[in-house]
């Protein structure tokens, strides 16, 4: 029935791993018996483009996608249900194993990404989140990709609140740039998660992410780190993907005919790799099952990740006694959840839409407030000029320092903040080696710092904004 | 809002916000002391309005971080250049001490 509770229907047997915004859990369904995936999320924000996003992907079907059965909302979290592939992500294999994959391996693992790509960008849909870790094997060595769509959307939606701006080292440089894009974004991403797979980290992957968004667009593509340990189709293949200009770059079509992928061998090549993560996996849930001397987590650890933080069973009873083994009833699962559907009153509220914000034919709005305001930024910019504003008073040494000593005695100024703020470097060249290794040392941390301080500015900026967001958000919800 | 709208240029998806002019009063509350951000009533605005500029401070942040990593990247540079300076007034004197 439509109003049944999740845990009612399915059976959560342990937790498989977290990522930036939810836990995935592996679970069963009990009434078809089937082994599958939930992923929840908790959610705040706006739930209708989500639900949008849920019906769309719940109509993908290829073996090369997760696949997505349905969704529930259980208290404030969101919980996706989806297929459940038992050798875990790409980059869990190659964590697991301490290891990165070999040209074979690799071109087994593109051959079924890029038809997954096929079919996602025939449909003009676009993943938006390819990399290692959303690139999920099931034991017979297949891989699909993960985390299109709802999730994705979810990932924007959340990083638009909270002001994080996501991992860049995957994205396509017209994705940093903001300045629109398409399928072929997605390309560009295989091409960095071929390297991520050949090496076992994207380029620029130790650099910090705030200097990769600077350089991805800035510099010329990546390319393998040791060309001499590669095939010529390899290095070919990535450098077919890692184009700039996106109207050149090569798509999924194209690259399917690449000889690289024609050479491609089966799934079953994997298995091995797979065994073997997956006897690591074991023995580290077990390990940690028994570290945590928690009974419960053990006897629910088989074949898991019972992390330090297993799962916690307030509101659902943990998996009864033993697994039944998943057996291909795939399509009789999707029937049965097809029905699955988020609680009557959530409906009610999403349907409810707001006016275009967009809507450029009314008069551009202008606050009374606003004079104040302007008032204040004068002031503001007054200050900025004079004393080189607020940013850069962390970069300001102790006065016993040697350097600011030495710096102020130079150039007459009073931090090394200013002239760094300045763009004028000559100060550089009259300090000690030693003094130099020092700024050098501390550079990254100092941008660091500087990056946190607008940040959380930002935040405090925001947050009253989100307070009325969310009032609103209540009172629609009584109406 | 996160719709997306389709440009006329390329088959390309751009999100709304980015298209959008920030206004300038939302420049100026974003510069200006907090001690006056609670004469921002923010509940008279409609809330497709409220998301909107909640992403356009997004975009804002985003400018002003851009200008942080891009001066620290100046000087990182001028660090390596007098590095590279000293390398070489080095081994040039070793040659001509000879
Ligand atoms: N359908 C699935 N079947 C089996 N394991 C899964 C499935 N989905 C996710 N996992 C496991 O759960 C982990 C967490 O997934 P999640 O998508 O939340 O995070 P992520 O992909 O690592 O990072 P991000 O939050 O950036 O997407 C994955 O690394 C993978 O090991
Ligand atoms: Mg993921």
């Amino acid at each position: 029935s439509l109003t049944r509770q999740p845990e009612e229907v399915f059976d959560i047997i342990c937790k498989l791993g977290e990522g930036s915004y939810g836990s995935v859990y592996k679970a069963l369904h009990k009434e078809s018996e089937q082994v599958l995936a939930i992923k929840q999320v908790p959610v705040d924000t706006d739930l209708q483009e989500i639900i949008k996003e849920i019906s769309i992907m719940q109509q993908c079907d290829s073996p090369y996608v997760v696949k997505y059965y349905g969704s529930y909302f259980k208290n404030t979290d969101l919980w996706i249900v989806m297929e459940y592939c038992g050798a875990g992500s790409v980059s869990d294999i190659m964590r697991l194993r301490k290891k990165t994959l070999s040209e074979d391996e690799i071109a087994t693992i593109l051959c079924d990404t890029l038809k997954g790509l096929e079919y996602l960008h025939r449909r003009r849909k676009i993943h938006r989140d390819i990399k290692a870790g959303n690139i999920l094997l099931n034991m017979e060595g297949h891989a699909k990709l993960a985390d299109f769509g709802v999730a994705g959307q979810l990932t924007d939606t959340m990083a638009k609140r909270n002001t994080v701006i996501g991992t860049p080292f995957w994205m396509a440089p017209e994705v940093i740039q903001e300045i629109g894009y398409d399928c072929v974004a997605d390309i560009w991403s295989l091409g960095i998660t071929a390297l991520e797979m050949a090496e076992g980290k994207p380029p620029y992957g130790d650099i910090h992410p705030m200097r990769a968004i600077f350089m991805i667009p800035t510099k010329p593509p990546p390319s393998f780190r040791e060309p001499d340990q590669w095939s010529s189709e390899f290095i070919d293949f990535v450098s077919q993907c890692l184009v700039k200009n996106p109207e050149e770059r090569a798509t999924a079509e194209y690259l399917l005919t690449h000889e690289f992928i024609g050479n491609a061998k089966q799934p079953h090549i994997l298995s091995q790799m797979i065994a073997e993560a997956g006897e690591i996996r074991e023995s580290q849930a077990y390990r940690n099952a028994m570290n945590a001397s928690n009974a419960k987590a053990f006897a629910a650890g088989g074949g898991c990740q019972v992390g330090n933080d297993s799962y916690n069973s307030d509101t659902m009873k943990q998996a009864s006694g033993t697994l039944v083994p998943a057996r291909d009833g795939s399509g009789e699962l999707a029937a049965g959840l097809a029905t699955m559907v988020i609680n009557e009153q959530d409906l009610a509220t999403m349907k409810r839409h707001d006016t275009d914000p967009m809507d450029t034919n009314k008069p551009k709005y202008r606050p009374l407030f606003l004079e104040h305001f302007e008032k204040k930024e004068v002031n503001h910019l007054n200050i900025g000029t004079t004393a080189n504003g607020t940013l850069t008073s962390h970069l300001r040494m102790p006065d016993s320092d040697p350097i600011s000593t030495q710096v102020a005695e130079v150039c007459g100024a009073a931090s090394v903040g200013a002239l760094i703020e300045s763009g004028n470097f000559e100060f550089l060249s009259y300090l000690s080696e030693c003094e130099l290794e020092a700024l050098q040392a501390r550079l990254d941390v100092e941008m660091e710092a500087e990056i946190e301080r607008l940040h959380a500015l930002y935040e405090r900026k925001r947050r009253p904004i989100l307070d009325a967001i969310s009032l609103k958000r209540k009172r629609q919800q009584n109406f | 809002g996160g719709c997306y709208l389709v440009s006329p240029l390329v088959p390309t998806l751009v999100p709304p916000y980015l298209l959008e002019e920030i206004p300038h009063w939302l420049v100026v509350y974003s510069k200006a002391d907090q001690e006056l951000d609670h004469k921002l009533r923010w509940n008279m605005f409609r809330l497709s309005e409220l998301d909107c500029y909640s992403d356009m401070l997004t975009r804002l942040y985003k400018q002003e971080l851009q200008l942080i990593v891009m001066k620290y990247e100046q000087y990182r540079s001028a660090l390596l250049q007098e590095f590279e300076r000293r390398r070489r007034a080095k081994s040039y004197g070793a040659l001509t001490n000879q």
